[in-house]
């Protein structure tokens, strides 16, 4: 075989775009895990930015809290990570078997495909 | 023709075609229904409301044991529900264009109709009627969900019929106060202000009465959730609006409403019911404009109920294509979709950043109304609770659901792309979303300003397109999203599991049954012992009464005359001494 004629894509790539919707194909780099990780520098650069922006447009109406220009970024990050971090104990005070009232669990397929009732 | 057609409600020529389609076998001529009625009376609305001069058209009077209703009144607040109603109608019958229900369809209809009958009732009878025509047609919605929704629709039912109770005494105790059954503006101190303001808040899920929303909702089928997600709650907002604005309770009871739904929503595993807690979240920030009262504010409601009907419809009808594809909305058995349903993906993110305020999508301009108008009236912690429930949810709504159900992990499902009918709905909503915050003169801000309260000229003077205003809020959202990579890459974001989250409905699911199973099985044991008691007791007396009148008995052996006549005294002196004395 030709060099040229190598495949360019690996056995699962290929695979992988034959399973995927052909809207999908151009896009499948979000799922890599090298994106996925890299990620991060996204929001990172964007909350840098912004933080930056906020003492080249400070607020008109500021509150008491207002003093810097990236007050916003630290309610937004602190908000957040409160959320989430109190889901660990939240989850072990609240959380139980699915079955803990007797009714099933929630959802498995509704299905609307039946006819006419 | 126009003429017949404008001298009722336009919300029976849906009731009526919902009647029609409950003996009509084809179930293409339901569809047609169910698209061809809202918008036929989304365009009556027009011609109605803009065929005269007045602010307010009041029509279809009928009279009812003496008491004059109207039925239809069509002002500049109503007709805003009135048209984002109809407009919700034509979306959800494109949606479940591919159902084959004739249950469905019908309480589609009916529900449908019963909303635009409650907001445009002129008088509080009115109001009652189609507010429990709205329960009786919804429960139906959510029994479609299958066998296991029934408990839930059971517990749907009695909070709305509680809901119905409510009002009904809350009525009359005004109407006998006031002498009149209008709905304007009543207020908390008015006579039964409190009971009609408790009945707008079970519909509105306020914190404790909240729980028929995740209970019912998240169990009802496909396209049942989607259209429950529309009329019930804004309804009650409209409610609120008409008849408690400016009522300070509210503010407070608001801002709970946005805080509390986000732990629960991050605990969550079914992405319907995160959906759910996020529905009452924003019902939160509603409220809470409500509460506050200025023009701002309620304008800012107006607004967003506006658009949150387009984006939270958006979310649910995402989560309803994934559920039909998958047969599953559990997080934790999704992940790595955008792969089969890239449209779909694609809809659900724009209804991730309309809900989540992004700039130049729908979110940001209604929610930065009210959020503006409790900086003005200078409400610092209900300001700041509003700030944190943003970026709540920007976790539930604006990440976890677009991210575990279409990134994260590859769960290996490969299903096909949602069906066209339930792409075209989605399409036309997350255009709206986005074309409805656009601003300039090609956007459509200005369409969704000129729908407000006219007479408020806050919203003309509110721009939220600022280089201030649009900073802050992507410094929130910028900052929530670092969070959200940072604590995932360091491992401290939850996963998700499969749990059963206790609620405060925990309280009669679970305290509520344990103590009615107690009662009962006290009860049957009391019943017991009781009964053994009587027997005894009874048995006792037949004993000694068998022992004196048998004929083996003490009166029936021979005695003295003496002690005959000494008894007989007796006895006559113990009758004339009851009759004469007692």
């Amino acid at each position: 075989m030709a060099k040229s004629d190598k495949p360019k894509l690996s056995a699962k790539e290929i695979k992988e775009r034959a399973e995927s919707h052909p809207m999908a194909v151009p896009f499948l780099w979000l799922g890599t895990a090298k994106v996925q990780r890299n990620f991060i520098f996204v929001p990172l650069f964007g909350m840098i930015l912004f933080s930056v922006l906020g003492y080249v447009y400070p607020l008109h109406h500021p509150a008491p809290w207002d003093t810097f220009g990236f007050s916003y970024t630290v309610i937004g990050f602190v908000s957040y990570s409160f959320v989430v971090l109190a889901a660990w104990p939240l989850f072990k005070i609240l959380s139980r078997p699915e079955n803990y009232y007797g009714e099933d669990c929630d959802d498995d397929a509704k299905s609307d495909k039946k006819g006419d009732q | 023709m126009i003429d017949f057609l404008t001298s009722f409600s336009p919300a029976f020529i849906l009731i009526a075609a919902g009647v029609i389609s409950a003996f009509m076998p084809s179930s293409r001529v339901r569809k047609v229904l169910l698209i061809a009625s809202p918008a036929l009376a989304l365009v009556l609305i027009n011609v109605i409301f803009y065929g005269q001069d007045a602010n307010a058209f009041l029509g279809g009077k009928v009279s009812f044991a003496g008491i004059e209703l109207t039925t239809m009144r069509i002002d500049i607040l109503s007709i805003i529900w009135g048209y984002i109603f109809c407009l919700a109608g034509v979306l959800n019958g494109i949606f479940g264009l591919h159902e084959k229900c004739k249950i469905t369809d019908t309480s589609a209809l009916i529900y449908t109709g019963a909303g635009i009958g409650a907001v445009f009732a002129g008088d509080l009878i009115t109001l009652f009627m189609f507010w429990e025509l709205l329960a009786l047609s919804s429960v139906f919605i959510v029994w479609r969900g299958g066998p296991k929704s029934y408990p839930a629709g059971m517990r749907y039912l009695a909070m709305h019929i509680l809901s119905g109770v409510l009002l009904l005494a809350g009525l009359i105790i005004y109407g006998r106060a006031t002498g009149g059954y209008a709905f304007n503006n009543i207020g908390i101190d008015a006579p039964g202000g409190k009971l009609m303001l408790l009945a707008f808040g079970i519909k509105a899920g306020f914190p404790l009465l909240h729980n028929w929303i995740q209970d019912a909702y998240p169990r009802s089928s496909v396209t049942g959730t989607v259209i429950l997600s529309v009329f019930t709650t804004k309804l009650a907002i409209y409610a609120l609006m008409r008849g408690f604005a400016g009522t300070e309770i509210l503010i407070y009871i608001g801002a709970v409403m946005t805080v509390f739904p986000v732990f629960f929503a991050v605990l969550e595993n079914d992405l319907r019911k995160v959906l759910s807690y996020s529905l009452n979240n924003q019902l939160g920030f509603m409220v809470c404009g409500i509460g506050i009262g200025s023009q701002l504010a309620l304008n800012g409601v107006a607004a967003h109920v506006v658009v949150d009907i387009l984006f939270k419809g958006l979310l649910f009808m995402s989560m309803g294509a994934v559920l039909h594809r998958v047969g599953t909305t559990k997080a934790s058995e999704l992940g790595g979709l955008f792969r089969s349903m890239p449209y779909t993906t694609l809809f659900c993110l724009v209804g991730a950043a309309a809900i989540s305020a992004v700039p130049f999508f729908g979110g940001f301009v209604s929610k930065s109304m009210i959020i503006a108008a409790v900086f003005e009236e200078h409400h610092w912690v209900v300001f700041l609770m509003l700030l944190f429930a943003s970026a709540g949810v920007l976790e539930h709504s604006g990440i976890k659901v677009p991210y575990f159900a279409f990134f994260a992990h590859d769960s290996g499902k490969r299903v096909k792309e949602a069906p066209w009918n339930m792409l075209a709905a989605m399409g036309i909503a997350a255009f709206l979303c986005i074309y409805l915050a656009m601003p300039g003169p090609f956007g459509g801000m200005q369409y969704l300003y000129g729908l407000l309260p006219s007479e408020v000229a806050g919203a003309a003077a509110f721009n939220p397109y600022t280089g201030d205003h649009m900073v802050f809020q992507m410094q929130i959202i910028m900052a929530a999203m670092f969070a959200f990579t940072l604590l995932k890459r360091i491992g401290l974001y939850p996963p998700e599991r499969r749990a059963q989250i206790l609620d405060s409905d925990w309280v009669y699911r679970r305290l509520g049954l344990s103590l009615l199973q107690w009662g009962s099985a006290m009860w049957t044991r009391l019943g017991a012992v009781i009964t053994y008691a009587l027997r005894g007791m009874f048995g006792n007396i037949s004993k000694r009464l068998y022992q004196v009148f048998s004929p083996a008995g003490a009166f029936s052996q021979d005695a003295p005359s003496g002690i005959s006549a000494v008894l007989i005294a007796g006895m006559l002196a113990a009758a004339l001494f009851i009759v004469y004395f007692l």
